[in-house]
């Protein structure tokens, strides 16, 4: 089965994990099921229960992605009923194929459920899945995540090892960035290495919980998830010592004591077993830690064993809220605006009109006879804009979002190169032999000034050729 | 990707300062032949003289990399326990240190002479330098370490070469070229962008038996910064590099090598060539303001948009159209002009030139028709934009093609725009539209159908179709780590902050209602008398 992460298709499917979205961060993971047994006792089958109202799966399934379902009045007080409705879940996904008929069999319950609300089905992405899945451990967010991928060079096709699975959000992520086609014999025969994420966790109750998530999600043979000490036992896949090299070319700790697990992650292995890592390409290693000295020891360990090109960042993002802010004396009752002037000139009017009407006050208070309230335009000032609908009044603002996450953690990214022995130089060099270019005898001592000379010269190659690219451009749209 | 270092590809030379060169390395030519085939990351030195055989390339080990940094670390160790011991020595400091030019006694004549005579790829003149450096014994350990690292990174001959990829691409036109160019996208909005955009491989469904109601992994894209966004969608996509071959490449012995190389240059069977723009899915579909598309970068990676090789994966799975072929078909001068379909005996009455323009013109309408058909059938499963244009209007086209629950995720240097997209999504905006829309319903005699245009004149775009719109902004802070100095960058690039707008395309129930036909109507005005509009404002806002 393919899974709704990668290849959700075009319509929901019953056993497909789904987001029900309510609203801006409130969405609700659940497994479409016509009849489950642990909702067992509704006439519906099962039922999501929500605070905009109660949705039938047999009122999602067989929805096209993204719809807007309305929810039904279910009677959620006397359950434990014969569940009569299996009848009409039935008949649901026979008539699916014509919208009409499936409007009517639902519609019976659809005056009193609009009542209640409605929600958007939509399939799971990694990010909304990190936005509403179970916690069990820090989280890796969406900002943090889509960085390390992609300094990771987690791509299609890559094996990617996590350690510390946690929650999982990074996971999905992972599995997503590598996928390129599901395991299965035809794709092994053809030659072509399929995208993997090996993780691995250390507390076997989440390591259990994670298992069961990847294949509630479907994405058995893409995720192997490994319950697994690894500052002591490593990351081959099965047995510690003898197991299979999952062959990884991107690593990813989230682990309290990452340098406790680096003396594994080495192309030869000081106790002769097989190296983890992929023996044909660079490895691109991050860690994810939130305090400084878990950093430096990270550091210093990773320069002693080699890794090369150590950066160490931090992610920061927000969230932007834009709003439309209303200022004016014009804006009494309306619900959001400021009362008070929005300009000089509005103050002065204002100032100008209270004198009045307190002039006219005293007048009236010395001469014993009553005032008559003050007209409409009086208080406007000037009479309201009419043709202006309500949502575009007010001056466009941007701020950043109320909650920030101010600090994650630190990410320290290093690369260890393929090995390079003698024997491979020699190799390399009978392939590519220096002499077969004795007519550049020139280049042979290549001083520092040349290369600056030639870098030069490339550089004005580049800026020709950019020159002359622009000037096709221009012609080009001339022409059109 | 390729881990080794491949002949006839880009790759990046890195200098000991950080600056960086992008170079084509061309096979048989004397620095090229050093490096092929080796892997990426190496860094190598400039020997002297060259060895017996030619080469005059060292690699230098991580260790002799990280010595600086090592023997620091060691000296940190160090001192902690001296410390512990007797608090005896003082400390020392930069106090008395006067910082001119009369503190380096070499001048620079002396050094450009040692330069030219020097063995140890200027180890020897950073030894010089240091030895007649006036107040090298009054400096603290932490500034010596980095004196001689500056000296060091200023005279030594190494280089490193690095794969040229999107990452590299984006931060080397940011920090080396014109930023303005690439729109000053960075490495995390590169990722945050595609992330957002859910772009990914969409699996071999000709192999995984998935359902094919629709192919998956078809995308929307909207560049203007040369060429580096589809890069990086094709990037994650697993279509910007050439198949991989450097694996066998590096078994195969020269002379086999030579011979695939023969085969593939001269006698490519015709009836087998791959039509451009012919991949059903995971396929990218750009949308181009000129005639043309700019997609200048992807040289960088093998392909020429103008010269496409037809081995590479872009050049089935990259497909372009203009807006007006999107939007119009019927205006476009490609499209709007079908070449006659002529049988074989008219084709064989042609002359020999007359057929190629004929087949020429026959095949690039087939191909752009294909295309527009395509693009305008939607289904599409998101839509990624890096653009001048205004984002409303790319939105009022494309949304519609995309699929329910695709993703669209648009970046821009300038907030700006992106809040002004924000407001047409904005709550009090689709309360209005639903009520406006509910209003047209309710009036509309029996029998016809709803005219939305007055609508849509009021709204530009269909806010009831775009949840949640959401705006980030990201931004990567770099560290220094060493021992006892760690502390992030003291300067950095300012420049466009980034942004970039997120939202999930969904389907509002009422369409589906509409379509079913009058007989619905009446119950269509019961059912909105329970406020499902005025739920939508409480729910979203």
């Amino acid at each position: 089965m393919p899974s709704p992460f990668l290849t959700p298709g075009s319509i929901a499917q019953a056993n497909d994990v789904a987001l029900l979205h309510l609203r801006r961060d409130q969405t609700i993971p659940t497994i479409l099921r016509a009849t489950d047994s642990e909702h067992d006792g509704y006439k519906e089958g099962k039922v999501s229960n929500t605070r905009f109202g109660s949705f039938p799966h047999s009122t999602l399934i067989n929805q096209p992605w993204g719809s807007q379902i309305v929810a039904s009045k279910v009677d959620t007080g006397s359950r434990g009923r014969k569940p009569s409705n299996k009848r009409k879940a039935e008949e649901l996904e026979a008539s699916a194929t014509t919208t009409g008929a499936e409007d009517d069999s639902s519609s019976v319950k659809k005056p009193e459920a609009a009542a209640s609300g409605f929600l958007h089905l939509t399939y799971p992405t990694p990010e909304s899945w990190t936005l509403s899945l179970p916690h069990r451990t820090q989280v890796v967010y969406t900002p943090d995540y889509s960085y390390i991928l992609h300094r990771l060079r987690a791509r299609a096709g890559a094996t990617v090892i996590e350690a510390g699975a946690g929650s999982g959000s990074f996971t999905h992520a992972a599995v997503r960035a590598v996928f390129n086609g599901y395991p299965n014999e035809e794709s092994a025969t053809k030659k072509r290495r399929l995208g993997k994420v090996c993780s691995f966790e250390f507390h076997e109750q989440r390591a259990g919980r994670v298992k069961e998530e990847i294949s509630e999600h479907e994405l058995d043979g893409l995720v192997e998830v490994t319950h697994r000490d690894v500052y002591e036992d490593g990351f081959l896949l099965g047995d510690p010592k003898t197991g299979r090299s999952p062959k990884a070319s991107a690593i990813f700790l989230d682990l309290p004591a990452p340098w406790l697990a680096l003396k594994h992650l080495v192309r030869k292995p000081a106790s002769g077993i097989e190296s983890p890592l992929d023996p044909s390409s660079t490895a691109y290693l991050c860690t994810f830690s939130p305090c400084l000295e878990q950093v430096e020891r990270t550091v210093r360990l990773m320069r002693e064993l080699g890794w090369l090109d150590i950066t160490m960042v931090e992610v920061n993002h927000n969230r932007i809220e834009v709003k439309r802010e209303r200022i004016g004396l014009d804006c009494e009752g309306v619900r959001g605006a400021t009362v008070f002037p929005k300009s000089v000139d509005e103050a002065l009017s204002k100032l100008l009109t209270d004198d009045e009407r307190a002039k006219r006050l005293r007048q009236a208070h010395l001469e014993g006879t009553r005032v008559n309230p003050p007209s409409q335009e009086d208080i406007a000032g000037e009479p309201k804009d009419q043709s202006t609908p309500t949502y575009n009044l007010g001056r466009l603002v941007h701020r950043t979002e109320s909650e920030i996450k101010t600090h994650t953690s630190y990410l320290v990214f290093a690369i260890l190169p393929r090995d390079w022995s003698e024997e491979d130089e020699q190799k390399c060099r009978q392939k590519w032999p220096s002499d077969k270019v004795e007519e550049e005898p020139k280049k042979a001592t290549k001083s520092r000034k040349q290369q600056k000379k030639e870098f030069k010269e490339l550089r004005l190659q580049e800026q020709k050729e950019e020159q002359e690219e622009k000037e096709e451009q221009a012609t080009e749209n001339s022409e059109a | 990707m390729h881990s080794s270092i491949r002949p006839n590809q880009f790759a990046v030379i890195q200098l000991p300062s950080d600056q960086t060169r992008i170079v084509k390395l061309v096979p048989n030519t004397f620095a090229a032949n050093q490096v092929i085939g080796r892997p990426f990351f190496l860094t190598f030195e400039i020997l002297d003289a060259p060895q017996s055989d030619g080469y005059q390339l060292r690699v230098v080990p991580a260790e002799e990399l990280h010595a600086e940094h090592l023997i620091e670390e060691a000296e940190a160790d160090g001192e902690g326990e001296e410390g512990d011991s007797g608090a005896g020595t003082p400390m020392r400091t930069n106090r008395t240190i006067v910082d001119d030019a009369s503190t380096q006694k070499l001048t620079t004549q002396e050094i450009e002479e040692l330069k030219k005579e020097a063995s140890g790829a200027g180890k020897d003149i950073v030894a010089k330098i240091l030895e007649s450096h006036a107040n090298l014994d009054k400096k603290t350990a932490f500034s010596l370490a980095k004196y001689t690292l500056r000296k060091r990174k200023k005279y030594i001959r190494r280089f490193t070469v690095l794969p040229l990829d999107v990452s590299f691409l984006a931060n080397y036109f940011l920090d080396q070229r014109d930023a303005q160019r690439t729109m000053e996208l960075r490495d995390e909005h590169v990722g945050l962008l595609g992330c957002l955009g859910n772009v990914h491989h969409g699996g071999e469904s000709t192999l995984d038996a998935i359902p094919t109601i629709k192919p998956n992994g078809r995308y929307f894209v909207v560049d203007e910064t040369g060429g580096l966004v589809v890069a990086a969608m094709a990037e994650r996509m697993g279509i910007l590099y050439p198949e991989n071959e450097d694996e066998e490449l590096e078994s195969t012995d020269g002379a086999q090598e030579e011979n695939t190389e023969k085969k593939s240059t001269t006698s490519t069977p015709r009836r087998k060539r791959p039509r451009p723009m012919s991949a059903s899915g995971n396929t990218i579909t750009v949308i181009h303001a000129y005639s043309q598309p700019n997609l200048s970068l992807l040289k960088y990676f093998g392909y020429d948009i103008n010269t496409p090789d037809e081995s590479h994966p872009l050049h089935t799975h990259l497909k372009t159209m203009s807006w007006l072929q999107l939007v119009d078909p019927s205006a476009d001068p490609i499209l709007s002009n079908e070449p006659p379909a002529l049988s074989a005996e008219e084709l064989a009455e042609l002359k020999a030139s007359k057929r190629t323009a004929y087949y020429f013109k026959r095949n690039r309408w087939e191909k752009f028709r294909a295309v527009t058909d395509e693009a305008r059938a939607g289904g599409f499963d998101g839509l990624i934009a890096a653009t001048l244009l205004e984002p409303a209007g790319i939105l009022k086209h494309a949304v519609p093609l995309l699929s329910g629950s695709a993703a669209v995720a648009i970046y821009s240097p300038t907030i700006e725009p992106l809040t002004e997209l924000m407001d047409l999504y904005s709550t009090a905006r689709r309360t209005a539209f639903i009520n406006r829309k509910r209003d047209l319903e309710v009036q509309k005699a029996p029998g016809e159908t709803v005219n939305l245009a007055p609508l849509f004149e009021e709204f530009p775009l269909d806010p009831t179709r775009l949840l949640p719109p959401t705006l980030h902004t990201t931004r990567v802070r770099v560290w220094q780590v060493l021992p006892g100095r760690t502390h992030p960058l003291m300067t950095g690039r300012g420049g466009a902050e980034g942004y970039l707008f997120h939202g999930v395309h969904v389907i509002p129930a009422e369409a589906s209602i509409q379509a079913a036909g009058t007989f619905r109507k009446k119950r269509k005005v019961e059912t909105t008398s329970t406020p499902v509009s005025d739920r939508d404002v409480e729910m979203t806002s």
